[in-house]
């Protein structure tokens, strides 16, 4: 639909439409033309698709050290003065986009750590417990609970990691299939990793479209639902035909060992959050709530000390450390190595510090690639060839956004990198932020949990690798390999045919003439 | 809006060519322009602006429709003013 082929209404002869602001001219000129301009985010996504699908590494640090690499070699094919290089790279670092998301990020991952180290998922080891699932409706079971926690904490990672060290030697020893148990542990990580206001990945939607994250959440919710149900059927059908295996050991009490129901205040937490950020509360306010009464209810029914949120570990020979020394957040430590700040909020928050850097570097690759033209050529290339209706348009978004989620383990780095792409295709058939928003994070959520080299995926078969040493009657024969998780993780593959078929028959669609996202500004 | 109503909005069909009637003010993205008047798609509906010029590319817009053909889904609106930026701006 580019150009000018098609008429207005009344035959206006003047009908030679072309795109661009009048600013035509990039304002870097490359060597070999401005596609080079794409070289600091191309030397990435090779970077990235060699280091942590190839060599399976997923090390967000490296990821750093590539985007680096990028920028530099870049550098080299820049005519005449590299500073307008230079400013671009701060330009890019300076966008709201890249601050917002740090900004949010830092708050929920110190929420999403209270609620960890307060016993959620105890919480929900009392619920399964108390259901008394028996081995066919125990991946069913994982799924809902699964969901619930990555709700609350927003990481589907930590989710993998939480659920696959005490749900799935349960699975086993309840004869559930361990393969169905590790991929509904995977589809309730997607679950809650798509849909909660804390995640990662939805605050990059939200922020990257230009939309409050309460909105995105609430508009999303339909996709989510649908997909989570044939899910759930999914696993209850799957879970009847399909076994476990012999483990040799007793009475499954494993649940019961680790089940603590007082964990479940943090449902309460995890509403506030949610609420208000639905309510239209700015994204901070709205988990500052969340840690003040996350912390309350730890402080006070005990499920973590003042200690264990934030702990000072001081040298004895600093000034004030030995008058101090009774006080329940100092200890004192001979160590030199030792001395330091830890405890829940420290480690929330130390989380996204290598993310954070990483985003800002990508936004700065993707700023030079903008000013370079070689964006506005794959633009130009798409709506020419792909998005030539609203209907390819959204296919298109859906494509490239699962493609490079795909390819990249990291899914939120993938996310911040193709976030541009997606709102320039969007914006010209004046699809609505949230729309937007929602086909973006659908794949980056669903293609982060799927294959062998997903993060999601590593994060939780490291956990799983770990368990024959805490388990006796666990061998490593009993684990799952990543490979063989694949087609049943449902969620995520129900997640994208349900985008796939949005955009056909325009289910959810929503114009900036329907309803204009509120904007991220609130944020 | 409500709590309730923000999960229950966007659960239908729509069409890729919305319609509008005259008088209705709405707010878009300009997409191209021609030096003095722009086009804008609400997807597969075609608005041809009038007034919006190179500086409104990529610019969110607030315009009145003065005339819509619903048979072919395009329509023509004088621009009222500038009330947003895209996402990016390059």
């Amino acid at each position: 639909m580019s150009g000018g082929s098609d008429g207005p209404p009344d035959g206006d002869p003047t009908d030679t439409f072309v795109e661009g602001t009048g600013d035509e001219e990039p304002r870097i000129t490359f060597y070999g033309g401005r596609g080079m301009s794409a070289l600091p985010i191309g030397v990435f996504i090779v970077w990235a698709i060699v280091q942590t699908a190839l060599w399976r590494i997923s090390d967000t640090g490296g990821l750093i050290v590539g985007m680096l690499f990028g920028l530099v070699i870049g550098m080299f094919f820049v005519r005449g003065n590299w500073a307008s290089y230079a400013n671009t790279i701060f330009e890019g670092m300076t966008q709201p986009v890249a601050v917002t998301a740090i900004v949010a990020w830092i708050w929920a991952g110190i929420f999403a750590q209270l609620l960890q180290d307060g016993g959620f998922v105890g919480g929900l080891v009392w619920l399964a417990d108390l259901a008394g699932v028996g081995a066919a409706l125990f991946p069913a079971a994982t799924f809902v609970l699964a969901a619930l926690f990555t709700t609350g904490i927003g990481t589907g990672y930590g989710a993998a990691v939480a659920f696959v060290t005490l749900f799935f030697p349960t699975g086993l020893l309840l004869g559930a299939s361990p393969v169905l148990t590790f991929a509904a542990i995977l589809s309730g990580a997607i679950f809650g990793d798509n849909l909660a206001p804390v995640s990662d990945t939805t605050i990059v939607s939200a922020v990257t479209q230009d939309s409050d994250i309460g909105g995105v959440v609430a508009s999303r919710f339909k996709y989510v639902i649908i997909a989570a149900t044939l899910t759930f059927v999914g696993y209850v059908v799957a879970g009847q035909t399909m076994g476990g295996i012999e483990t040799g050991a007793g009475a499954a009490n494993l649940l019961a060992e680790a089940s603590d129901p007082i964990g479940l205040v943090h449902l309460v937490s995890m509403g506030i959050v949610i609420g208000a950020a639905i309510a239209g509360r700015h994204i901070v306010e709205a988990i500052s709530w969340g840690i003040v009464v996350a912390i309350a209810f730890n402080l006070v029914l005990g499920l973590a000390g003042i200690g264990e949120i934030v702990t000072f570990s001081a040298p004895a020979d600093a000034p004030l450390a030995q008058p101090l020394a009774d006080l329940p957040i100092l200890q004192i430590v001979d160590d030199a190595d030792a001395v330091g700040v830890s405890g829940s909020v420290m480690e929330g928050a130390s989380g996204f510090f290598e993310l954070s850097i990483l985003v800002l570097l990508i936004i700065a690759a993707a700023q030079i690639m903008i000013r370079g033209g070689a964006f506005q050529a794959i633009l130009d290339w798409s709506l020419e060839n792909l998005a030539t209706n609203v209907r390819n348009a959204e296919l298109t978004m859906v494509a490239s956004a699962a493609l490079i989620n795909a390819i990249i383990t990291i899914n939120t780095a993938a996310e911040v990198a193709i976030g541009p792409y997606i709102s320039k295709i969007g914006e010209r058939f004046n699809l609505n932020g949230y729309r937007r928003a929602n086909i973006l994070d659908g794949q980056t959520a669903a293609l982060g949990y799927i294959f062998p080299w997903s993060g999601g995926v590593l994060a939780g078969y490291q956990a799983m690798e770990g368990l024959p040493g805490e388990y006796e009657w666990l061998d490593q024969g009993m684990l799952v390999t990543p490979i063989d998780v694949v087609p049943y993780v449902f969620q995520g593959w129900l997640l994208v045919a349900v985008f796939v078929v949005a955009a056909i028959t325009g289910f959810g669609r929503e114009y900036v003439t329907d309803r204009e996202s509120e904007e991220v500004a609130r944020v | 809006m409500s709590l309730f109503s923000k999960y229950l909005k966007g659960w239908r069909f729509r069409s890729s060519e919305p319609t509008f009637e005259p008088g209705d003010e709405i707010s878009v993205f300009v997409a191209e322009t021609n030096g003095t008047d722009g086009r804008a798609y609400v997807g597969d509906t075609r608005l041809t602006v009038e007034g919006a010029g190179p500086e409104t590319v990529e610019k969110r817009v607030r315009v009145r429709v003065t005339e819509f053909d619903d048979s072919s889904a395009t329509g023509r609106g004088e621009l009222l003013e500038v009330v947003g930026e895209s996402s990016y701006t390059g």
